[in-house]
């Protein structure tokens, strides 16, 4: 049986995929993810997780955010007014539109 | 995807599992990645007694370290390669054990004396890593993820081998001319391991339209000589006459190919020297022996609790 | 810890018998640890899948390293890398017989359940080490006993899922008949016991601990289905085999094993063994 490991570099990170170990139940995939992929890399935590029992939606399948103007969610959509004023306001505006450019980049 | 937009598109980890990708490019990732992997664990089988012959505790150590470190680059590799969908790790290995799995040619030699470990810890993977950097921009996105760890850890191994070597180099005589006589019987192999020069190699058209492989055999051989050639140098190794190499000046090398046993690689290549026999045969045997752990633990994965009491048939 | 009245100095402040006493006991554990691993290091590349060969192959290398840090304590007495190992005489060997008995390939029972039987004596060993007089034992006791809790799950969890299976409970069987008489070697005292007693470098006898062993081997393996030496309990002495390892009496493979062992330095006539890292005191200083 095949178990997906993710694992957690630092505590209070996310769990990052990063391989898999072939075990016969979950006991064992703990023990051996363990080793594969705790044991050269920084680790705090893994976790393992059936394969079979991963779902998956794509950017094929759905329309991640919606397809019709949503800018109203958006910082960007409000652009004559100045963030500058709140430090905490700038800074989700700056992370909204470094965001916005990802997306629009593609796969870049 | 028809292979046409898959030449076009090609690049760096442009390929997914998601992606619907015609047969031959996944057949011919799967062949490369499969040969990788497989390498990664009859390399392994040339390393292990050194593990328990090593002239210290801490070298004992880093041997170990270093051999399981390649098992686990296989596990790494065969999950690369079955995420193409055409054969499972367990059909992998299968035909490893049976002959029909192919490996690098500096693993069908044997490998016998403490000399001789430099050989593989520091060349031969000194050039496995010259080559694994490159296919860390392989369009197949799994495999290049494979290659950041590997290299991530290989780094040790490269520098694990030129440790032995130093130490070798600045022993007693004997030591020096053991590894001297050591380098000349590998450094034709290890010229060998980049392949034939690119007018011969038949796979590589197709796997370089579509960004498999991200450089040729002659710019690899370059690549690995630039840094090689001068560090053997550094440890007083005198470079064989034989193959001639002649250098170019601008960091390219031309390499005299009939200087070389190609009758030899290509054997070698159909698994079928006295050396690929030794090793196969050895991998063979070691996993027929444990077949039963194997079938024990998928009845217990199954829910097959083989110990009750069972109805007479 | 122990009283501080009752701790021993260094080795130069040590009497005669005291020195041979805390010799003794480094030996042993050293010597287990290191010929334990050799064997398991057989496994590396023949384990039977590739996950199952980088837990052994680490297993391997914990051990290693835990013979390091006791062989390195010998060195206080004058020792280096070269006396201990390399040319140290194969009769000078202390470790239990249970580490040196090679096995049949492919037989993955001989090494769980021999990593087993170890990892559970390893246990109360470094439980009554952890007070020891000897403050250079103590100290390094807790770094050991982090690495120990994997090796006990890795062994058990191979059992339970063995042992379900009837064809693997057999071949369990027949390393516990065969494996179980050499693990009482761990339990075999030296002739330095009572001064290793008297100077409080244990916190246990050797036959207290031998008593927590069985309480804790013999209902688990029973409730794996598996059965231990009859009598053992009873009567250990009956079913002690002939060559126990720890008074120098080994079997000939341990003779084969050190000549593969040594086979380079010898080869390549060194004088010394080779350091990569850094001595432990430094490395933690």
């Amino acid at each position: 049986m095949i178990w997906e490991v993710f694992r957690q570099e630092d505590a209070g990170e996310y769990h990052t995929h990063c391989g898999n170990v072939h075990a016969p139940d979950r006991e064992m995939a703990k023990l051996f993810a363990q080793i594969q992929h705790g044991r050269r890399k920084p680790t705090n935590s893994l976790w393992v997780v059936p394969k079979d029992e991963i779902g998956e939606v794509d950017a094929e399948e759905a329309a991640f955010g919606g397809t019709t103007d949503k800018s109203y969610r958006w910082v960007m959509g409000y652009k004559d007014l100045d963030a500058a004023f709140a430090e905490e306001v700038a800074e989700s505006e700056s992370e909204q539109e470094d965001a916005d450019r990802a997306s629009a980049g593609g796969d870049d | 995807m028809d292979v046409e937009t898959v030449k076009e598109r090609a690049g760096p980890r442009e390929f997914s599992p998601k992606d619907d990708l015609p047969e031959e490019y996944r057949k011919a990732a799967t062949r490369m990645i499969q040969f990788h992997a497989n390498s990664e664990i009859m390399g392994a089988y040339l390393e292990r007694p050194f593990i328990r012959q090593a002239p210290s505790l801490d070298r004992k150590l880093a041997f170990s370290a270093k051999v399981q470190d390649e098992i686990g680059h296989g596990q790494l590799l065969y999950r690369a390669a079955e995420s193409l969908g055409i054969k499972s790790r367990e059909e992998m290995l299968d035909e490893l054990a049976n002959g029909e799995g192919k490996f690098l040619n500096c693993f069908h030699y044997p490998m016998e004396s403490w000399a001789e470990v430099p050989m593989i810890a520091f060349f031969v993977d000194g050039a496995a890593m010259r080559r694994q950097a490159t296919l860390k921009r392989t369009s197949w996105e799994p495999y290049a993820h494979a290659m950041d760890k590997v290299c991530f850890e290989e780094g040790f191994h490269v520098k694990h081998g030129e440790d032995v070597m130093r130490e070798l180099a600045t022993g007693s005589k004997k030591e020096q001319q053991m590894l001297q006589d050591a380098f000349e019987q590998w450094w034709p192999r290890i010229i060998q391991f980049f392949g034939p020069t690119d007018d011969q190699s038949t796979h590589h058209d197709f796997s370089a339209d579509v960004g498999l492989k991200t450089m040729t055999n002659d710019e690899l051989r370059n690549a690995f000589l630039n840094a090689y050639v001068p560090k053997a140098q550094k440890y007083g190794l005198e470079i064989p006459d034989e193959p001639r190499i002649r250098d170019n000046g601008d960091g390219t090398y031309e390499v005299v190919e009939d200087d070389l046993d190609w009758e030899e690689f290509f054997t070698i290549a159909k698994n079928d020297a006295p050396g690929s026999h030794e090793q196969i045969g050895k991998r063979s045997r070691t996993q027929e022996a444990v077949e039963w752990v194997r079938s024990g633990l998928e009845s217990w994965e199954h829910g097959e609790d083989t110990t009750a009491p069972q109805a007479a048939d | 810890m122990a009283a501080e009245s009752d701790r021993l100095g260094g080795p130069a402040e040590l009497a005669d018998d005291e020195r041979a006493a805390v010799e003794a006991l480094l030996y042993r554990l050293a010597d287990d640890e290191l010929v334990l691993a050799e064997r398991y290091t057989e496994w590396q590349v023949r384990a039977p899948t590739l996950e199952s060969d980088l837990a052994l192959a680490n297993i391997a290398q914990d051990e290693l390293g835990h013979a390091r840090l006791w062989y390195d304590l010998l060195r206080d007495f004058g020792y280096d890398e070269a006396d201990l190992i390399f040319e140290r005489d194969p009769a000078d060997f202390r470790h239990a017989s249970l580490a040196e008995l090679p096995f049949e390939d492919g037989d993955w029972a001989d090494a769980v359940v021999r990593s087993y039987l170890y990892d559970v004596a390893e246990q109360l060993r470094l439980e009554a080490l952890a007070d020891a007089s000897y403050p250079r034992i103590a100290d390094r006791v807790g770094k050991i006993q982090s690495e120990e809790a994997y090796h006990r799950e890795h062994a058990q969890n191979w059992l339970e899922r063995l042992a379900d299976d009837e064809a693997s409970l057999k071949r369990l069987q027949a390393a516990v008949d065969r494996l179980f008489p050499h693990a009482l070697a761990l339990w075999e005292p030296s002739d330095h016991e009572e001064t290793i007693e008297d100077l409080g470098l244990r916190t246990e006898s050797l036959a207290a601990m031998r008593e927590q062993w069985f309480d804790t081997v013999i209902p688990f393996l029973r409730s794996l289905g598996l059965e231990p030496p009859e009598g053992v309990r009873e009567n250990p002495e009956a079913v002690r085999p002939a060559t126990i390892g720890r008074d120098g009496d080994h079997t000939d493979d341990w003779d084969a094993l050190h000549e593969e062992m040594t086979r380079t330095y010898r080869e390549l006539g060194r004088e010394e063994a080779h350091k990569i890292m850094p001595d432990p005191d430094e490395a933690d200083a």
